[in-house]
């Protein structure tokens, strides 16, 4: 569905259609293609109707009234002409006058009469290609020595890293450069030109200093359009030089490689009270700043007391968050444990692939463990039912494992607002030799004090984002760019309706029923797990706000995507009891 | 999750998240008497903040059916019991942690319950909140469990609290019943320190003045519920103001070129160039970097999580605590605090427990049971032992000296937790008051020049030699032998006797059991000085009592102190005399006279034990110092 354009009066008229469909004996998949709903809304609607009646299937609106209307596709673009045409740089000399900034751009469109915010500004940049990605997100692998010694003077002798690339756009059906200085800090300066001269990036470099207000050390990568020799220039005019890097570096962020080479950097010590590159303290810290220092505290604390830790990865979101945690708490060192990832053998391919890429980029070691035993039986959510092979290939596999490598502590990704008995549970929570949780005996946790004290054979499973939301973690990914499993996006992908949920033909072994056969949906996953247990959504959310902003307008929660909690009622504190994560 | 901006976000995402990246965070803990309505208002948030799901709240409506209370109306209650065992009893038995937010906070909700059998669970959950909310039956108005309740956010040091006068629907929304509530509170409140106590009025299940202003109550003008706790202090925020302190929770050392000192910012801010003490040894450096992941910061602040390196090679480990040389934590080893115990087992004075302060633990003894608090009426007793759930104050003696500050001036710095040695459990909970004696002031120098190195230029090992044993046992005798041995060895010695002592150092001590604990104390710590310059000391004191010599042991140190028990039966002892102080004491011309009205503790594991009674004086000075060759304390 296209929730962006979905009015409550709209939604309402499509949840009562659905609702009589039903009553007609449509099939749950046919309705949602017919009404243009997901299927748990349909769900919702029918069972709302089931309680409540007619009265019941409206939703209400919800919250106040919005503060102003938002401009039409066209308008927008007719803005974006304007803007355009009376910025660009044609045949004069270009001065940090011409350089097009948030601020200006925010402060014309506020001449035009419009209320708009700096964020709003800032996506109409995006929009309109004037706020291109930084290039360093392209940049190679590992950075040579020459980088590295590029940088390191240039953080000596107190100069701006700035990161020069060059794009074309279309203006009138003419194409124009845009050019444009990323700082590492991600403050984008551009200007538009309508042809570029080999004067032209001089100028433009000097009006950036301008702006900045210090020397700068451009990086840029040769391309036809930034040609070396106009460079030269500059170089000459400044004493100040340039790097310039071959073509073909690929994959890695210049906000890495600068961390990578800061790490090394302890040998300098001028660092002084006013230095630039110093992050300012904030005034206060914002939830997501507290969620995560209080995770880094606990993985800490848990590194310090444990004796051979390890780092449960499920290849979710969630993990996805706790492993970019580990990387931030232990930084610059690398986190000192491995990460373990309890194999049912039935996951989506693309997690397996993202596993394994995600941990090298990382530097993690990664451990897989299968239940050899319930492999030999064949055991699979089709033959033996979503409880036993949750229970057979996750808890007992996970014992296995914990049994086989003596890991003491282990690192597990639940939150405590996922269910009513996590709700509960400590952050340490602590397990008997046998790995059973004793909700009844549960240790008090009392300020930050966390107790890691046990005998020999029990063990410790700790949760450092317990008190993350599952917005937070929505909005930490999309705050600080953590890749995750291109499942959670929207794509073509072959399902079938089974029990009214939309399941996933990830391979050959999925029986069809009669009847069914696989159909090509516009799916995305809202919670990953073994791919035969696992509903997807109807969904045209193709990127990470798309997703935010679906999840927020949704009607249903998470794990009702899950089908192992809807075995029985209480179905996950059994499970936990019994050793589950 | 249906936020309130649903055409925000509709319309434009990124200005959404722009403003919801940036929120703050508050936690707090609803408490109160069991059926004052605690679930139901929680339950009453969620829905209002709707954060609920469709089929979260399908979910309640058929368990509202099965286990409700409510009648036919949805049970808010359902939403936050979470195990099986409580639903079907209908209690809360454990604390439960929700989540909601709105437009400016998110919060983090910590239900706990009423009954007294669970007052751990409550100070658990409250020790990390911002905020309380006391809920309060209009109907019933303050009871005991209200009061008790009160007290332990005041133990606690909770600085926002809110008296949630509900069920005000019941009472026709009087204003009177609220008034004479509040009034009753506010006298009890005063009583035990909490000072900044907000009333509202309220009706959880029907949502007055929850989120929204109630119409049924006019004549109130205060905030509502949600309005009050979207503008309380955080207390990160609070701790701003106070002293730096970081506890180091890790050594972070990837390579030759960095050594690192990880931890969270427990109070005040610091930034490069500040001088810094790592206590308790004292050392002082200066702050290079904070580092973090996201780049070095130009000042941390308390509650970011961090990484300092410091411009002098000093040594710090985990469990030391960073603070700026100008405010410095105290250290000491003896406290006075208030403990709440959180366990079946009842707690003993003189049993030995783990510590954890900080990210420090150490070995730890309750000395004495001042008093326990009766958490009903706030009496003082008399106690020998705490129950599980008892508060009581106490005095803490630690097997070394901790970095610390009173629990009223630093939270993070003046708690800490008991934790059992056999069974690992956390059983205690504690607020550090002041350090015993006058320790609390005064901090360690760190010196250069070590006791290993004094004692490698007097080519020697440093010892002390403790010889205790009745008046006339001939202690002296035999010491002053041994001394004269090791002198002719080329050892660097020093005799400290009783009766020289007592004409000097000690001369305003005299022979009550009190006096006798002190006088051995300054011995002990004057001989633990001479270790530490490198000599070898010998003392010869009667020292009677037994707890007073292990003291003295643990003032030195195991390895170096020898005790050499002088034995002598006391008719041997009072027939040599050679003082003539037996008679004096026979005749009632001297008090507390050992052996004759003081006692006397003969030692139990003395590692040397010479009978004069059979042995020449010079027989148990050969025997003492073929004892000490054999401990390695001399050469061979």
């Amino acid at each position: 569905m296209n929730t962006s354009s979905t009015t409550i009066k709209d939604l309402n008229a499509r949840r009562i259609d659905a609702v009589k469909r039903r009553l007609a004996g449509e099939s749950l998949a046919k309705i949602s293609q017919s009404v243009d709903l997901s299927v748990p809304t349909v769900v919702a609607a029918i069972k709302a109707f089931e309680k409540n009646g007619w009265g019941g299937v409206p939703v209400k609106k919800r919250g106040r009234p919005t503060r102003g209307k938002a401009l039409s596709t066209a308008q927008i673009d007719s803005l974006r002409l304007h803007w355009m045409e009376q910025s660009i740089v044609a045949d004069k000399a270009l001065s940090e006058a011409n350089l097009l900034t948030i601020d200006r751009l925010h402060n014309w469109l506020c001449g035009q009469e419009l209320t708009v915010s700096a964020a709003t500004t800032q996506r109409y940049a995006r929009n309109w290609g004037l706020a291109p990605a930084s290039p360093a997100q392209r940049l190679g692998s590992k950075p040579g020595g020459e980088v590295k010694r590029y940088i390191d003077q240039a953080r000596h002798n107190k100069r701006r890293l700035v990161w020069v690339s060059a794009h074309t756009l279309q203006l009138n059906n003419e194409p124009v450069t845009l050019l444009c200085a990323h700082t590492a800090r991600g403050l984008c300066l551009s200007v538009l030109v309508q042809q570029l001269h080999s004067h032209t990036l001089s100028e433009f470099l000097s009006a950036v200093t301008t702006h900045l207000g210090t020397a700068l050390a451009p990086v840029m990568q040769l391309s036809p359009a930034l040609e070396k020799s106009w460079i030269l220039p500059w170089q000459t005019s400044t004493g100040l030089k340039a790097l310039i890097l071959p073509p073909g570096m690929e994959s890695n962020t210049l906000e890495r490689t600068l961390k990578s080479t800061a790490s090394t950097m302890t040998a300098l010590k001028d660092i002084k009270d006013n230095d630039s590159n110093l992050l300012l303290a904030p005034e206060r810290l914002t939830h997501l700043q507290r969620l995560e220092a209080e995770s880094i505290h606990i993985m800490r604390e848990v590194v310090a007391e444990a004796e051979n830790p390890v780092m449960m990865y499920s290849v979710g979101k969630d993990s996805a968050v706790m492993l970019h945690l580990a990387v931030k708490a232990f930084y610059p060192a690398p986190p000192p444990f491995p990460l373990l990832h309890v194999d049912t053998t039935w996951k989506f391919k693309a997690m397996y692939e993202f596993r394994d890429s995600i941990a090298k980029e990382l530097g993690f070691e990664l451990l897989v463990h299968q239940n050899e035993e319930g492999i030999r039986q064949g055991v699979s959510p089709f033959t033996h039912g979503s409880e036993l092979h949750t229970d057979i290939m996750k808890t007992q596999a996970l014992k296995q494992a914990l049994d086989k490598y003596g890991f003491d502590v282990a690192f597990g990704g639940a939150r405590r607002d996922e269910e009513k008995s996590r709700a509960k549970e400590r952050v340490f929570s602590f397990r008997t030799s046998a790995h059973r949780w004793e909700p009844k005996s549960q240790r008090p946790e009392l300020w930050n004090l966390y107790n890691a004290k046990k005998r020999q054979g029990e063990s410790i499973r700790v949760f450092p984002i317990s008190n993350w939301t599952e917005l937070d973690i929505w909005q930490y990914i999309h705050q600080q760019s953590i890749p995750i499993v291109p499942l959670y996006f929207s794509g073509e992908r072959p399902v079938v309706e089974r029990d009214g949920q939309l399941i996933m033909v990830d391979d050959d072994r999925m029986p069809l029923r009669d009847g069914e056969t696989p159909e090509m949906k516009r799916v995305r996953f809202r919670t990953l797990g073994c791919y035969p247990l696992t509903g997807a959504v109807e969904s045209n959310a193709t990127t990470l706000t798309d997703i935010i902003q679906e999840m927020l307008l949704a009607t249903t929660s998470e794990r009702q995507g899950r089908l192992i909690d809807h075995d029985t009622s209480a179905s996950m504190e059994k499970k936990k009891q019994e050793g589950y994560f | 999750m249906n936020q309130p901006n649903h055409d925000l976000i509709a319309s434009d995402i990124d200005a959404y998240l722009n403003q919801h990246e940036n929120k703050s965070l508050l936690r707090f803990i609803t408490c109160g008497s069991v059926d004052d309505g605690k679930s139901t208002l929680i339950g009453r948030l969620l829905y209002e903040s709707k954060v609920l799901f469709e089929d979260q709240l399908d979910a309640v409506a058929s368990d509202s059916k099965k286990w409700g209370t409510q009648g036919k109306a949805m049970d808010f209650a359902l939403l936050v019991d979470g195990l099986a065992a409580e639903r079907e009893q209908g209690i809360t038995i454990d604390v439960a942690y929700r989540f909601f937010a709105t437009d400016h906070r998110k919060f983090i909700v910590a239900d706990t319950p009423g009954h007294e059998q669970y007052t751990r669970n409550m100070v658990t959950g409250a020790s990390t909140c911002d905020a309380a909310v006391i809920l309060c039956d209009a109907r019933q108005g303050v009871l005991t469990q209200t009061r008790r309740h009160s007290y332990l956010l005041s133990l606690l040091g909770i600085r926002n609290v809110v008296l949630a006068v509900n069920k005000m629907d019941l009472m026709k929304y009087d204003e009177s019943v609220y008034e004479d509530i509040v009034e009753d509170y506010q006298a009890f409140a005063k009583e035990i320190g909490l000072n900044n106590v907000t009333a509202i009025p309220m009706s959880a299940l029907a949502g007055d003045n929850i989120l929204v202003r109630s119409d049924q109550m006019p004549w109130y003008h205060g905030p509502t519920l949600l309005s009050y706790l979207e503008t309380a202090e955080v207390n990160d925020e609070h701790r701003k103001t106070a002293p730096f302190r970081m506890p180091v929770q890790w050594v972070n050392r990837p390579n030759l070129n960095f050594r690192g000192f990880a931890g969270t910012v427990a109070s005040g801010s610091i930034k490069p160039g500040d001088t810094i003490r790592v206590q308790p040894s004292g050392k002082t450096s200066s702050i290079a970097r904070i580092v973090t992941h996201d780049g070095d910061l130009a000042e941390a602040i308390p509650g970011q999580s961090i990484t300092l390196t410091l411009n002098d090679e000093i040594d710090v480990s985990r469990g030391d605590v960073i603070s700026t040389t100008d405010e410095p934590a105290s250290t000491a080893d003896q406290f006075e605090t208030t403990l709440v115990w959180m366990h079946d087992e009842p707690m003993h004075s003189g049993r030995p427990y783990w510590l954890k302060i900080g990210t420090k633990t150490v070995s730890a003894t309750i000395t004495q049971i001042k008093h326990e608090v009766n958490v009903n009426t706030l009496e003082h007793t008399a106690a020998k032992q705490l129950e599980l759930n008892a508060i009581g104050v106490c005095n803490i003696s630690t097997d070394q000296p901790i970095a610390f500050d009173a629990f009223a001036d630093n939270q993070e710095t003046g708690s800490f937790i008991l934790i059992d040695r056999v069974s690992n459990h956390t059983v205690g909970a504690g607020m550090l008051h002041f350090a015993l004696r006058r320790s609390a002031n005064i901090h360690m120098q760190a010196t250069d020049v070590n006791k290993e190195r004094r004692a490698e230029l007097k080519g020697q090992k440093p010892a002390v030699v403790w010889f205790t044993g009745l008046s006339g046992a001939g202690k002296s005798t035999v010491a002053n032998l041994v001394e004269k041995k090791l002198a002719a060895a080329g050892h660097h010695t020093y005799l400290l006797d009783g009766d020289n002592v007592r004409h000097g150092l000690n001369k305003d001590l005299g022979f009550t059991d009190a006096d006798r604990v002190e006088n051995i104390r300054r011995i002990g710590e004057v001989a633990g000085l001479m270790v530490d310059a490198g000599m070898i000391v010998l003392t010869a004191f009667i020292s009677p009592f037994r707890s007073e010599r292990a003291l003295a042991r643990s003032i030195v140190g195991e390895d170096e102190f020898i005790e050499v028990y002088v034995e002598t039966p006391l008719a041997v002892a009072e027939e040599r005399d050679p003082k003539g102080l037996y008679k004096k004491a026979r005749r009632g011309e001297l008090k507390n006279f050992t052996g004759i009205d003081s006692p006397y503790e003969a030692p139990e594991n003395a590692e040397i034990l010479v009978d004069t009674g059979t042995l020449s004086a010079e027989q148990a000075a050969e025997r003492v110092v073929a004892e000490m060759r054999k401990r390695g304390l001399l050469e061979s």
